[in-house]
């Protein structure tokens, strides 16, 4: 009778050896379960990430998110280029003596206006040992006056050059790449970065061959110069407004965002502002053209689009921790 | 053994001497001991930083970290090789075996440096390792507050660099101080590519003569009569009209200057992070980064004693404002166990003194306390520990524990002594110890043998409770030596002349005891008598702690609470500098709405590099709090920490998570995924492996038991992508170099040289002006310059696109990886990845070099499972040996461990009641319940066998002995459970990891006290000793 007891206790501390290993490996291990990311994993979780995105007045101005309503608006497409001021050959004389001579007097010197017929030199031809008179062929400013009295002349070169600067052309260089867009009659805005002084108006003539060692053809465009800010040599920027469009939707630049390569706008709807893909026509430096996507009339956030789509793309930055 | 006895009691005085050589020799290892908030965790780490002006992460990858890591293979006692490419920013993780010297693993990786540097192209970055510190190094932040705010961000940072920096680099014990926020100072080149046409020169030009014309240079010297003059050619640029009459070309005679072609200002660098302030202003700030292995306080008080030197040596109106402070964490960390420590032992000692009932034994037995404890002390320092938190915890658990030997020796020399209060003193006391000392012996073994598996543990929770397990098993051992060599002899000389007074007690119990003997005595006797109740009765509690054990959540370790909240940011991975500067400030000024906000600072992004890589989407924000007393009635940081994420949450684009700061950057240093679980897919093609790990995701999702599964987001950082078309080039004559140079430096910029302001340098940086680089289209029309003068728009010779590129790239092992993460509910782990894996290989076609490997915390898990299944059941086997060579008896042994269930269940119990997780302190205090529930049943077995030998019968023997041991049992119990009560209801700083550890074990001592009492007398008759049969 003992003896049983003994040996069924005797079991029994057995088992409770047994369950003791049990129980304390078992606590020892389930603790380093639960951890610390998971936390952070959850947060994200009961956030559901939703494509719609609502948000309050408050916070869309706190976050400077504008809303506007989609319409028409003008699309201007420019080239820009560089190039250099040139007197208007037109407006360029270059006078050669009738007879090789003996220069007798000078009457004008380098940078005076002239007028038509104004006598500019008198020489003495070597031949009839006649004393005649240069006179300028047309008004404008001396350039070159290549005589001294007592000087002889022969009378194969010019000796002065006389050009009217109330009009010299910008000589503009067109890249081969720009040269589809580039056309004559195109609007041109030259602009001197130096002085400021900036000018518009058409380009008059597109070089028909391209030059073999630049690769560049040139565009010609006329300016006034009557303060003669604009001289000849001077380096010039020009803007070719190449083409103004009229589209019937058209947003700012960064209402237009890339997600996974595709590029949207959101668009309000009845639960909130969601992306939609767009497929856009031009842009430029300040809007976009909307081609599909997009109708007028429909509302759209015009700045602060990137807050939604970090919002949307919220529940994948926890990764990038390292 | 009793001859040691004999001879100590005939050397009392070397005893005693030796003894305070030892107290000594610990106060002194004591001042040597470093002082740090937590244990530190960081792994063996040396980190590789390389800074590359401009390159995207691919090319990082390619020309940087390939080399770096390849450079680092096949070092000894290398674990790991990690990297992450970023833009601009190259970090290699070289992780060590722990346990690694440091400046052995710098030492190699330095060598191997030199190899790799080879391998970099010139011009790509420099590889440097990272400060020699720890994730605990970050002592102490500051910012620059500029009262007059006159001073510009540039010239604050110049101050920052220049003057505050070098200073406190002088300070013994801080290796490096990291710059971040305002703009560091340059010479700003900001070449109009106009002019440059317009002169027909190209960018690099203006850089390689701006580089010639910078200059200082020596001609060793001449002689003149007796004496030697220096030649020296002083051409150094040392201000902007130095750079602006720089002659870049002339034509015909005509000199143009570099003025002409370009503006020379004083501008900012390119900058990765920034710091805020208050949602309102940027500011500079720097932080202090410590040397590994110094003293956190001694170094922040030599800091913070430097930054008053400073302050009076800065510019009026400006100063240092710390702003985070490592040293209020580890004051405070040391302060809640230094005084559970003190009053656990003022505790103890009123036991004592109430148990003993006088002064001269309750003296004896509580100078055992300082005694192990300085023997802990040298342990310490021999080991290499620093006081913090665990390691003086341990000391605060252990204080009860390290007096039970003492008490046990005393307590039988105090019995003894009225026992037979004619002997001579000296005898009695040689007698009393040697009769307990074998058991003290044994005892004390067995709890510091119960530790061994804490000893196993590995990684982080290895290295904060390693500590704590050392100091308890370095103080037991104290406590043994004391109980051994010291007690006696102390006893023998203070015990002695007390014996009269006692006497007239009559039984020699002071009144409580006797009190205590008589209300135990009716108990005992019903249970001895009715032994089934006494099975009955431990049955139930046994079943209660099962039944209450499933119930119990599970956490991994409670949060240590830094006492520093800090609300990180993270921001869409392509966001600007400046958008993530207005979002924060949004965030900060939310935060201020918390009126017990001070103010904010944040770091966005990174600075100098050494302490922290993160991008700019980044960004955290360090909480300054009032104080407590400013606080609203009944509010507590939790409280505020929950007004404040009401504030910041509903931020659209920004996911927010509350860190705290060292436990943010350990968590960066640490290895691998902090997922339960994750698959890593090894592959080059990112595209790829992004699109098979979408497909592998997508399978995972099916498998019953996924949660959370997360992809790494690899991309989503857009690029503007040049390729520049080679038969394009060949016809302009250009050469890709060409091309790329120009690219590199218009848009990019370049330095060419440095201006010296007396010792302070600041480049000279070259490029192009904002509105001629900022955008595709400006791009575009990039001219290049080939030789023969030819002017080319670059995308006339290269094709300009937007794309997405990688954000970043992550390699292990050489290799590309990306992560699939997720957790498993529900199921066991090893099923759910036997079938994961046999979906991905039927399901997803992995090209050649493609391979998956799982990780995560599940591996780790598994391992310490594998480990701690091994390991506590060697221990328990051990312990049953110990027991059986103790006792000589295989059921006296099981008696004494059928202690350890019931000790469990009061644990069990003691968590559910206060609400507490089951954590890895929790654990821990489980395994110092065992050793003091074994010592219990000791005491009480040895007694009885005794009792036995001397001829009583087994009941006789069990009530007898239960009566006579009361005192010794319920004094080490009510010791050990007492000078837990302070961790117990210590609220202070860290007191959250103190607190499961110390439920578990005052939980845990109730119920296997009480049991011990009642049902071991019980069950005794069962497992007692065959002796009797023979012997009687």
């Amino acid at each position: 009778m003992e003896k049983s007891i003994k040996i069924k206790f005797l079991s029994i501390g057995f088992i409770l050896g047994i369950i003791v290993t049990f129980l304390s490996v078992s606590l020892l291990s389930t603790n380093v379960k639960t951890e610390p990311a998971t936390v952070e994993v959850k947060e994200s979780e009961h956030e559901e990430h939703s494509e719609f995105i609502e948000l309050s007045d408050s916070v869309m101005k706190e976050f400077g998110v504008e809303i506007s309503v989609a319409g028409p608006g003008e699309i201007e497409m420019h080239k820009d280029l560089t190039g250099e001021i040139i007197p208007n050959p037109y407006n360029v004389a270059h006078i050669v003596p009738r007879f090789a001579g003996i220069v007798k007097a000078v009457y004008k010197k380098i940078g005076d206006r002239v007028k038509k017929g104004d006598k500019i030199a008198l020489i003495e031809s070597n031949e009839s040992l006649v004393q005649y008179n240069v006179t300028s062929s047309i008004d404008g400013t001396i350039l070159e006056l290549h005589m001294t009295p007592g000087e002889l002349i022969g009378d194969e070169n010019h000796v002065v050059t006389i050009a009217n600067l109330r009009n010299v052309w910008a000589e503009l260089n067109v890249y081969q790449k720009d040269l589809g867009d580039v056309k004559v009659g195109q609007i041109v805005e030259v602009r001197s970065p130096h002085t400021n002084s900036v000018f518009r108006n058409r380009l008059f003539y597109l070089s028909p061959t391209v030059n073999e060692a630049t690769r560049t053809a040139i565009a010609r465009v006329a300016l006034k110069n009557v303060r003669g800010l604009w001289k000849p040599g001077m380096f010039v920027s020009g803007k070719v407004f190449t083409s103004v469009k009229k589209v019937n939707v058209s947003v700012p630049k960064n209402a237009v965002q890339i997600m996974e390569g595709q590029k949207v706008v959101f668009v309000k709807s009845e639960k909130g502002f969601s992306p939609r893909v767009v497929t856009i026509g031009l842009e430029n430096d300040k809007a976009v053209e909307i081609l599909e996507g997009l109708h007028p009339g429909e509302e759209y956030i015009s700045k602060g689009a990137f807050t939604f789509k970090s919002e949307i793309l919220k529940e994948s930055f926890g990764g990038d921790e390292h | 053994m009793n001859n040691i006895i004999d001879f100590i009691l005939k050397n009392r005085l070397l005893v005693l001497v030796i003894g305070a050589f030892i107290i000594a020799g610990g106060y002194f290892n004591y001042k040597q001991l470093p002082i740090d908030a937590f244990p530190d965790v960081s792994p063996a780490l040396v980190q590789v930083f390389t800074q590359t002006e401009g390159l995207a992460p691919e090319e990082v990858e390619k020309y940087v970290t390939f080399p770096v890591e390849v450079a680092m293979n096949g070092m000894p006692n290398l674990k790991s090789i990690r990297s992450v490419s970023n833009f601009g920013l190259s970090v290699v993780n070289i992780y060590f075996e722990d346990g690694t010297d440091i400046y052995f693993a710098r030492q190699i990786v330095n060598e191997r440096l030199t190899e790799a540097r080879e391998q970099i192209p010139e011009g790509f970055g420099d590889p440097q390792m990272g400060p020699i510190s720890t994730g605990m190094g970050l002592i102490l932040f500051y910012y620059l507050e500029d009262e007059t705010g006159k001073y510009t961000l540039e010239e604050l940072r110049t101050i920052q660099d220049w003057l505050i920096k070098f200073q406190l680099q002088t300070v013994p014990g801080v290796t490096e101080v990291l710059g971040i926020g305002g703009w560091e100072k340059q010479f700003h080149v900001v070449v109009n590519p106009n002019d440059l046409l317009r002169y027909n020169l190209s960018i690099n030009d203006v850089v390689e003569i701006i580089k010639k014309n910078n200059l200082n240079v020596g001609a060793s010297f001449i002689e003149r009569d007796a004496e030697e003059f220096l030649v020296r050619s002083v051409g150094l640029a040392t201000k902007i009209q130095d750079l602006e009459n720089i002659v870049i070309k002339s034509v015909d005679g005509t000199p143009i200057y570099l003025k002409e072609i370009a503006d020379i200002k004083i501008g900012g660098a390119v900058r990765r992070g920034i710091q805020t302030h208050n949602g309102v202003e940027e500011v500079v700030a720097g932080m202090v980064v410590k040397l590994f292995g110094t003293n956190s306080s001694t170094v922040i008080g030599a800091v913070e004693e430097k930054m008053k030197e400073i302050n009076k040596t800065l510019p009026d109106g400006i100063k240092l404002v710390p702003y985070y402070e490592q040293k209020t964490l580890v004051e405070a960390a040391v302060k809640t166990v230094t005084d559970a420590l003190i009053q656990g032992i003022i505790l103890v000692a009123i036991i004592l003194m109430i148990f003993m009932g006088s002064i001269r034994p309750s003296f004896v037995v509580a100078l055992s306390i300082p005694f192990s404890i300085m023997v802990a002390f040298i342990g310490m320092n021999y080991l290499g520990l620093s006081i913090n938190l665990m390691s003086f915890g341990g000391l605060a658990i252990a204080i009860g524990m390290m007096v039970d030997a003492s008490i046990v020796l005393v307590e039988n020399v105090d019995r003894l002594k009225r026992k037979y209060p004619d002997e001579p003193f000296l005898h009695i006391v040689a007698k009393a110890s040697k009769e307990v000392i074998k058991p003290i012996i044994f005892a004390i073994v067995i709890i510091i043998t119960v530790f061994i598996p804490l000893f196993t543990l590995q990684g982080v929770e290895g290295k904060t409770f390693k500590p704590l397990a050392f100091t308890i098993a370095l103080a037991m051992l104290g406590s043994l030596v004391f109980a051994v060599f010291i007690a006696p002899v102390l006893s023998s000389l203070i015990l002695k002349s007390k014996s009269k007074k006692q006497k007239k007690n009559g039984t020699g119990e002071i009144w409580i005891v006797r009190t205590l003997i008589k209300i135990y005595e009716p108990f005992v006797r019903f249970f001895v008598k009715r032994r089934y109740a006494a099975v009955i009765l431990s049955l139930i509690l046994l079943l209660l702690g099962i039944l209450i054990y499933p119930r119990l959540g599970s956490e991994f370790t409670p949060t240590l609470q830094e006492g520093t909240l800090i609300v990180r940011l993270s921001m869409a991975p392509s966001i600007s500098l400046e958008e993530s500067k207005r979002i924060t400030m949004i965030a900060e000024k939310r935060v201020l709405r918390v009126p017990e906000v001070r103010g904010t600072v944040t770091r966005i992004g990174r600075g100098e590099v050494g302490a922290h890589t993160d991008p700019i989407n980044s960004a955290e924000m360090y909480i300054l709090l009032k104080p407590e007393s400013e606080w609203r009635e009944g509010l507590d940081q939790e409280g505020i920490e929950s007004e404040i994420r009401k504030e910041v949450e509903g931020m659209p684009g920004v996911l927010l998570n509350f860190t705290q700061p060292i436990r943010m950057t350990v968590d960066e240093l640490l290895e691998g995924v902090r997922a339960e679980l994750a698959v890593k897919l090894f592959g080059d093609d990112l595209t790829l492996l992004k699109n098979k790990a979408d497909e592998i995701s997508k399978l995972l999702k099916n498998i019953r038991g996924a949660a959370d599964i997360q992809v790494d987001q690899v991309s989503g950082k857009p690029q503007l992508k040049i390729t520049v078309d080679r038969h394009a080039i060949a016809r302009y004559g250009l050469n890709l170099s060409d091309v790329q140079q120009v690219i590199r430096t218009a848009i990019g910029g370049e330095t060419a040289g440095q201006i010296f302001e007396g010792i302070r340098r600041f480049d000279i940086f070259v490029r192009f002006a904002p509105e001629f680089r900022s955008d595709k289209r400006s791009i575009a029309n990039l001219l290049i310059t080939s030789q023969n003068g030819l002017q080319v728009p670059l995308s006339q010779v290269a094709t300009i696109e937007e794309i997405e590129g990688p954000r970043q790239i992550t390699r292990e092992q050489n290799q590309r990886f990306i992560t699939i993460q997720c957790n498993v509910i529900g199921r066991d782990i090893g099923s759910f990845v036997e079938e994961s894996q046999k979906a991905i290989d039927e399901n997803v076609e992995l090209p050649v070099g493609y391979y998956t490997v799982w990780g995560g915390q599940f591996k780790l898990q598994q391992e310490a499972n594998k480990r701690f299944a091994i390991v506590i059941p060697i221990t328990l086997l051990l312990i049953f040996f110990l027991l059986f060579s103790s006792f000589n008896s295989l059921k006296n042994s099981m008696l004494i461990l059928l202690n350890i269930p019931l000790a469990l269940v009061g644990g069990i119990i003691g968590l559910s009641l206060t609400n507490q997780n089951l954590s890895v302190p929790a654990s821990v205090g489980f395994i110092a319940l065992f050793g003091i529930a074994l010592e219990n049943g000791m005491v009480l077995i040895t007694y009885f066998n005794q009792l036995v030998r001397e001829g009583r019968s087994i009941d006789e023997a069990s009530i007898e002995g239960a009566k006579l041991r009361l005192r010794p049992v319920l004094m080490t119990a009510v010791t050990s459970a007492l000078g837990l009560i302070p961790l117990l209801l210590s609220t202070g700083t860290g007191s959250e990891v103190q607190r499961p550890l110390a439920t578990v074990v005052v939980g845990g001592l109730f119920t296997s006290t009480v049991l011990t009492l009642l049902v071991l007398p019980a069950l005794y008759k069962w497992f007692a000793i065959k002796i009797k049969e023979s012997e009687i």
